[in-house]
């Protein structure tokens, strides 16, 4: 039990602070813990969540993504302009949209595992080329309609439940399944740790790498559709907040930055935290300015707690650490 | 005997000259490969324009270029320490939002606000350089959190667009000396700094950390005092950039400084700046300016749509970039 505490302090402590945010949200604007009040929360955060489940398999890899803004726009775009307003055309365009984001990740990978180019640069590129060529092929101008499906999909409910609430959970477990029990979660955290050692030990880094970049085109595509439905419409620079939360959500659940450590149980926490502070801001009348000013603030200090210097003087203890 | 041992030794020497002078081709790859795209932008610019190859238009080109110029300085600081400041977006939001609201119409008022601007900008970087050393937290989240609260500080003193600078400070782009335009002069002004700077004890010691940050460390240097140091000049030259911005528009904007952050990063990497540490010169990063700048340009007299822009541009930054990887490659080959 201890040992699992150790394990998980960061994102245990992640949860704390969730709950702990939605008591104080709670006491400052006592509609919020309303059943419909919670449902439009998860439903905001499924779609953080979503997005950064691919960030966190990429962030855990050593990487970083910075192409999901126009991936996800981009799917966005395509499926709307592909489907309009109808339903049946979704059975071929959802699973050309999602090989579409997993050949945008597979280029990433690529770029990063076999010519050696910094993720940073390589997502960058990638996510500048598509913001263009989706410029050009709408000219600029929103698709307006939505296929009913979508729609469903992102506000509907079963049973008082959002779906899109249980589409997350089934992502959350599959996400669970693959770094807790798959060989892939272990090659993905000896390659965090360190892609020479994980190279020597026989891990597939190359192959590992990849796929984290085409997993993480994956939810973006995924999400961006889903996006649509929420919006009721497809329009330019829809994905453009998702880059900072989805990086943020990652962060603010355990993981670090320089990858080898964090879980996508963490991420849920930090999109949830996320998602809160928008809805507990409006309550204590501060203004988007603040909120961004809370975002900053709650990043910095989440970081700090799991920097050595709070994990104990380990770091320094062993001498590994900087100056 | 001796003959032919006099040969081998002068063989070998010839050898190791061939290599050593094709090993600084090849550590000069990225910068060379800026330098021919940016001659063939320019040359097909003026190919289908005239008045290209003029002053007036080096004039405007510079002006158009020099936010990003002064943002890509302190980034290319940063990636010379082996980091990455995106916190710069932030402090130009809000060096013009303060610009734009506090300027009076007296040289004084904008005088001491500017003189204000550079110095949050100095205490806000070095305050990044601190938190990265004492907390031991990595550049990028420390920079992503502190541009969050930045650009939060920017949008509560201004929440639009708007604001207004004295008529005369609008006038500073086009003011000229010699026929050459103020922007023309900053630029120079920034290869001047910049040849001064890398032969300073800082600008050694950032690029020696950032090579190798152990062996710097055990060479004497203060890795904390470096990151003060190198995240400080990075905030002084985003307020600068800020500054200048407000030159241009005219007014303050909160959300402007996010159309930088990114750039930076890329103008510097187009100019052959490593971003893994030690690697790299300032004219690079201009020209990587000038060449994102002039892509611009160059898609309007193609008369494409503009659209085009930013395809161009990641496709510049590619190719750039594996022209770094190739030169990269080579210099740890030599190394081992």
């Amino acid at each position: 039990m201890n040992a699992f505490v150790g394990r998980n302090r960061l994102i245990l402590l992640a949860y704390a602070g969730m709950v702990v945010l939605l008591l104080v949200t709670a006491l400052f604007s006592p509609g919020f813990l309303s059943a419909s009040n919670l449902r439009s929360t998860v439903v905001l955060a499924a779609f953080v969540g979503i997005v950064a489940l691919g960030q966190t398999f990429v962030i855990i890899g050593g990487g970083i993504d910075l192409s999901i803004p126009w991936v996800l726009n981009s799917a966005a775009i395509v499926m709307a302009l592909l489907c309009g307003s109808q339903d049946a055309p979704l059975m071929w365009v959802m699973p050309l949209v999602l090989v579409g984001g997993a050949m945008v990740g597979f280029v990433n990978g690529a770029g990063v595992a076999w010519f050696g180019v910094p993720p940073i640069i390589m997502t960058l590129a990638t996510n500048v080329i598509l913001q263009g060529l989706i410029l050009v092929l709408t000219g600029g101008s929103p698709a307006p309609s939505v296929p009913g499906v979508i729609k469903f999909l992102a506000v509907g409910r079963v049973g008082g439940i959002p779906v899109i609430a249980l589409i997350w959970i089934v992502l959350t477990l599959i996400a669970t399944l693959l770094l807790s029990k798959a060989a892939f979660g272990r090659h993905l955290y000896a390659l965090g740790t360190s892609a020479t050692v994980a190279e020597f030990s026989g891990v597939p880094t190359a192959r590992t790498t990849v796929l984290t970049y085409v997993f993480s085109g994956l939810t973006a595509a995924l999400a961006g559709m889903l996006l649509t439905g929420y919006s009721g419409q497809a329009y330019l620079g829809m994905g453009d907040a998702y880059l900072f939360t989805s990086v943020a959500a990652v962060a603010i659940g355990g993981a670090s930055i320089l990858g080898g450590s964090g879980h996508y149980l963490g991420t849920v926490a930090g999109a949830l935290v996320l998602t809160i502070l928008t809805g507990l801001l409006p309550a204590l009348n501060l203004s988007n300015g603040a909120l961004l000013v809370v975002y900053g603030a709650v990043i910095l200090i989440t970081v700090s707690i799991g920097s050595e210097v709070f994990a104990g003087l380990g770091g320094r203890l062993r001498g590994k650490g900087r100056a | 005997m001796t003959v032919s041992m006099a040969e081998r030794r002068m063989e070998t020497a010839q050898h190791e000259a061939r290599s050593d002078w094709r090993g600084k081709m090849l550590d000069r790859a990225p910068f060379l490969v800026a330098c021919l795209m940016l001659t063939a932008i320019v040359t097909t610019y003026g190919s289908y324009q005239t008045g290209v190859f003029t002053l007036d238009e080096l004039n405007l080109d510079t002006s158009a270029s020099m936010t990003l110029m002064l943002a890509a300085t302190g980034q290319t600081i940063v990636l010379l320490r082996g980091g990455i400041d995106l916190s710069i977006g932030g402090m130009i939001s809000l060096g013009t939002v303060i610009a734009a609201t506090q300027f009076g119409e007296t040289p004084g008022s904008v005088a001491f606000w500017s003189l204000a601007i550079l110095a949050i900008g100095l205490g806000v970087g070095a305050l990044n350089g601190m938190m990265i050393s004492l907390l031991r937290l990595q550049p990028f989240l420390v920079t992503l959190a502190t541009w969050s609260i930045l650009n939060g500080i920017a949008m509560i003193i201004l929440p639009t667009d708007g604001g207004s600078v004295p008529g005369w400070w609008v006038e500073f782009g086009y003011m000229q000396l010699l026929g050459i335009a103020s922007p023309v002069w900053m630029l120079l002004l920034l290869l001047v700094f910049w040849t001064w700077f890398r032969a300073t004890q800082l600008g050694v010691a950032i690029k020696a950390t950032g090579s190798n940050e152990k062996s710097a460390f055990l060479s004497g240097v203060s890795i904390s005092r470096i990151n003060v140091a190198t995240y400080g000049l990075s905030g002084l030259f985003a307020s600068g950039a800020a500054l200048f911005l407000t030159t241009q528009i005219g007014a303050g904007s909160p959300t402007i400084g996010k159309d930088y952050i990114l750039p930076s990063v890329a103008a510097a990497v187009i100019g052959g700046v490593s971003l893994f540490g030690g690697r790299g010169h300032l004219a690079g990063t201009l020209i990587g300016a000038f060449i994102l700048t002039l892509i611009g340009n160059l898609v309007f007299v193609l008369k494409v749509s503009s659209y085009w822009q930013p395809v161009a541009s990641g496709v510049i930054l590619l190719l750039s970039v594996l022209a770094s990887s190739v030169a990269e490659r080579a210099a740890k080959a030599r190394a081992s």
